[in-house]
């Protein structure tokens, strides 16, 4: 909207404005004088008049030309320093001038006006198509409902609130208790509110939708306002908007929910099978296992006990890895997943993840080559040594307890690269990107291995939460390699001794 | 010689079972408590020389149990508990506990955790000679040998070994070290720790790139291995 002054300080500038004309055309015709004659000096003073129409409201135009007239009377006409003139010409004169000011001052009055309405439909349009390209950016409610706020409390300049319908179908609550009246009142009956109380006058607007009501906006307007009014209309295009925003995110939340809802289902019955089929087999085992000791201890040779009690706990710690790889998945997958990072060694993760192996049953011991000087990585450590066992463990079921298996970690572009290879049979060039899907399983996957398919994915998961990159190359020399990266800490989570001051 | 008593705190009636059968076994004296009041209720009775907590108890969380014992006893704490995320370590650890063990657990580990914990911590008071191992910190005049050899450490490093050590065969938290070395207002700054460790690593591990004296306990802390576990 246009600024406009005070009204009192527009009043002293108009005013202004004529005294000035009203005195430099005397003071130019002071000059003239002793060149001119009486009606050149007239003409003068019907400038000054002209310019100052030209700029003027008619009453002070009007106004102005009267004085000037008593100015030119009195200053040139003799008898001069007297009111008093004789002859009709001076009446002529003094009439065309009040005329021309009157007719020019509303001629140029009415240019004026209409320059203004132009202006203010411009204005006005403007900013509706600067709240319609912010609104159809914004993907949620509350977004929608800031970004109104902002752009109309702009446009009117005085404090603006959105309420929104909550999903238990009741309006947010208005800061105070007559707001929250009004809010309410104008939401349910989807009608314009107006209150006018000592503390100033309130307005609700209802945003109303196709099939509801969706919230109402609420303003103290400043100036004197009214519904049906070139403001009350902006006001209600703005707030149109809004609902027909409101809208359409709703309408996309609705098919989004429908889409994780089916992908839902079928991750549940997935899963359903993985349990039913995988989980079962180290139960069996253990179960099968257990029942076979019982009461026998003394019969059996203790060497083929021992035997059987090994493989019940090394089945009942293939469970553990398996129950701990879905509640991974679950907690991956859940919108809300925030990593709890800190600044860690690579060094750190690798050898922890490693040792883990090594300690089991390796005929040949993993080995793990780490470039020295790394720098910290920021990363959630136990879900970065989960992606290591969980290839560590892909690495050992296909490439059997006796391969060549290697971990080597290095720098590359503001990240740490980690690569594990093993020499198995590989993975074929179709299946790369296949295996970091969910319940997929390789075309080399031994059958009951109490594998479901969820280590390679969930490692991505993890990656990509960290902002690296997971892929499956072929190995130089045959076998699998698997590599990814992590992005190095910020430089100020990175820590020189140099600069530590320690002696 | 006593029989060390042990105090089992654990709700799942196989679990404590099994725990307790272990204990008695290693030749333990072994009490049962099947809630947390009936824990705190044991320890009014009869002080144990430790105890094995779970954390997810039927009436008072683990955490407070932990809390309220370490307002009136010193005897160390080993959590027992099937959260094994390392959040869960630290608040246990920062909050009294001595140990964490993660179920399912293998039994030595327990018994090497429960070992370690009935040998006091060294309190920062009573500075004597320690020995780690094969490493010998002489407190008072900040010297370190390892297998006899002394060895030269910046103050910060002497500190953070200082530290370890007095607490060996148990995870320290990131914070406590922190705290300890470093001060207060430095227990969010983990990279110091992460330089360091590596720094000292580099002094007293035989090989650094496979230490077996400092271990990592990712996400949780660090621990320093005395002998008698090495092995």
């Amino acid at each position: 909207m246009v600024t406009q002054l005070p009204p009192l300080n527009r009043a002293f500038r108009a005013y202004g404005l004529a005294v000035g004309c009203v005195v430099l055309s005397s003071l130019a015709a002071e000059l003239v004088r002793p060149y001119g004659h009486l009606a050149d000096l007239a003409m003068i003073h019907l400038l000054g008049i002209v310019f100052l129409s030209l700029r003027s409201s008619v009453r002070t135009s009007v106004l102005a030309s009267i004085v000037s007239i008593f100015s030119f009377d009195f200053f040139f006409i003799s008898p001069r320093y007297a009111l008093a003139w004789s002859d009709a010409e001076s009446i002529v004169t003094f009439v065309a001038m009040v005329v021309v000011a009157g007719v020019v001052s509303t001629l140029s009055e009415n240019s004026r006006r209409q320059e203004q309405a132009a202006r203010a439909t411009a204005a006005r349009t403007q900013a509706l198509y600067e709240l319609n390209v912010e609104l159809s950016s914004s993907r949620d409610a509350h977004q929608l409902a800031a970004v109104t706020a902002r752009h109309v409390s702009k446009l009117f300049a005085v404090p603006v609130s959105v309420l929104l319908q909550t999903p238990e179908g009741t309006l947010q609550p208005a800061e105070s208790e007559r707001d929250r009246r009004l809010s309410q009142k104008a939401w349910l009956r989807r009608e314009f509110v107006k209150q006018s109380a000592p503390s100033g006058t309130a307005i609700w607007i209802p945003v109303v939708g196709a099939h509801s009501s969706l919230g109402a906006v609420g303003l103290r307007p400043n100036v004197p306002f009214e519904q049906e009014s070139e403001q009350g209309f902006l006001l209600a295009a703005c707030v149109n908007q809004l609902a027909t925003a409101l809208e359409r995110v709703q309408l996309a939340g609705a098919v989004r929910r429908t889409q994780l809802e089916a992908e839902g289902e079928r991750l549940r019955s997935s899963l359903l099978s993985a349990v039913s089929h995988d989980l079962k087999t180290p139960l069996s085992t253990m179960i099968a296992a257990g029942s076979a000791l019982i009461g026998r201890t003394g019969e059996i040779d203790p060497k083929a006990a021992d035997e059987i009690l090994r493989s019940l706990v090394s089945e009942g710690e293939r469970l553990t890895r398996l129950i701990h790889n879905l509640l991974s998945v679950t907690r991956l997958e859940s919108a809300t997943v925030q990593l709890r990072r800190t600044p860690e060694s690579v060094d750190d993760i690798v050898l922890s993840a490693v040792e883990r192996f090594n300690d089991r049953t390796r005929k040949v011991p993993i080995v793990s080559d780490i470039a020295a000087d790394l720098p910290l990585i920021s990363a959630e450590p136990v879900l970065l040594e989960q992606v290591l066992v969980n290839l560590l463990e892909n690495a050992t079921r296909y490439g059997g307890s006796d391969s060549a298996i290697a971990v080597y970690a290095r720098a590359a572009e503001g990240a740490v690269l980690v690569q594990v290879e093993d020499d198995g049979p590989g993975i074929a060039e179709h299946e790369r990107e296949k295996v970091f899907e969910k319940f997929y399983r390789g075309q080399h996957a031994p059958k009951a291995d109490g594998g479901v398919g969820l280590g390679l994915t969930i490692c991505r998961s993890i990656i990509r939460a960290h902002g690296g990159k997971i892929g499956v190359r072929e190995r130089t020399g045959g076998g699998t390699l698997v590599e990814f990266t992590v992005p190095f800490a910020a430089a100020r989570e990175q820590f020189s001794r140099e600069a530590s001051l320690d002696p | 010689m006593n029989r060390s008593l042990l105090l089992v705190v654990e709700d799942d009636p196989e679990m404590r079972s099994v725990v307790s059968f272990t204990l008695r076994n290693y030749g333990y004296d072994v009490r049962e408590a099947a809630t947390g009041a009936e824990a705190l209720s044991q320890i009014q009775t009869r002080t144990p020389d430790a105890m094995v907590l779970d954390l997810g108890l039927p009436d008072i969380d683990g955490f407070v149990v932990t809390a309220c014992v370490r307002q009136e006893h010193e005897f160390p704490i080993i959590v027992l508990s099937a959260r094994g995320e390392e959040q869960h370590q630290v608040r246990a650890l920062d909050s009294g506990a001595n140990d964490y063990v993660t179920k399912p657990f293998r039994e030595g580990e327990l018994m090497a955790r429960i070992r370690a914990a009935l040998r006091r911590p060294v309190p920062v008071a009573e500075r004597r000679d320690l020995n780690v191992g094969d490493l010998r910190i002489d407190s008072t005049q900040r010297r370190v040998f390892v297998r006899g050899k002394e060895i030269t450490l910046t103050r910060t490093e002497f500190d953070l070994l200082d530290t370890l050590a007095r607490n060996a065969d148990r995870v320290v938290t990131h914070r406590q070290i922190l705290r300890a070395v470093w001060g207060a207002e430095h227990v969010d700054e983990v990279h110091y720790l992460r330089v360091y460790i590596k720094l000292l690593r580099t002094k007293i591990e035989q090989d650094p790139a496979r230490p077996t004296r400092i271990l990592t306990t990712l996400g949780v802390g660090y621990r320093l291995v005395s002998a008698e576990t090495l092995s």
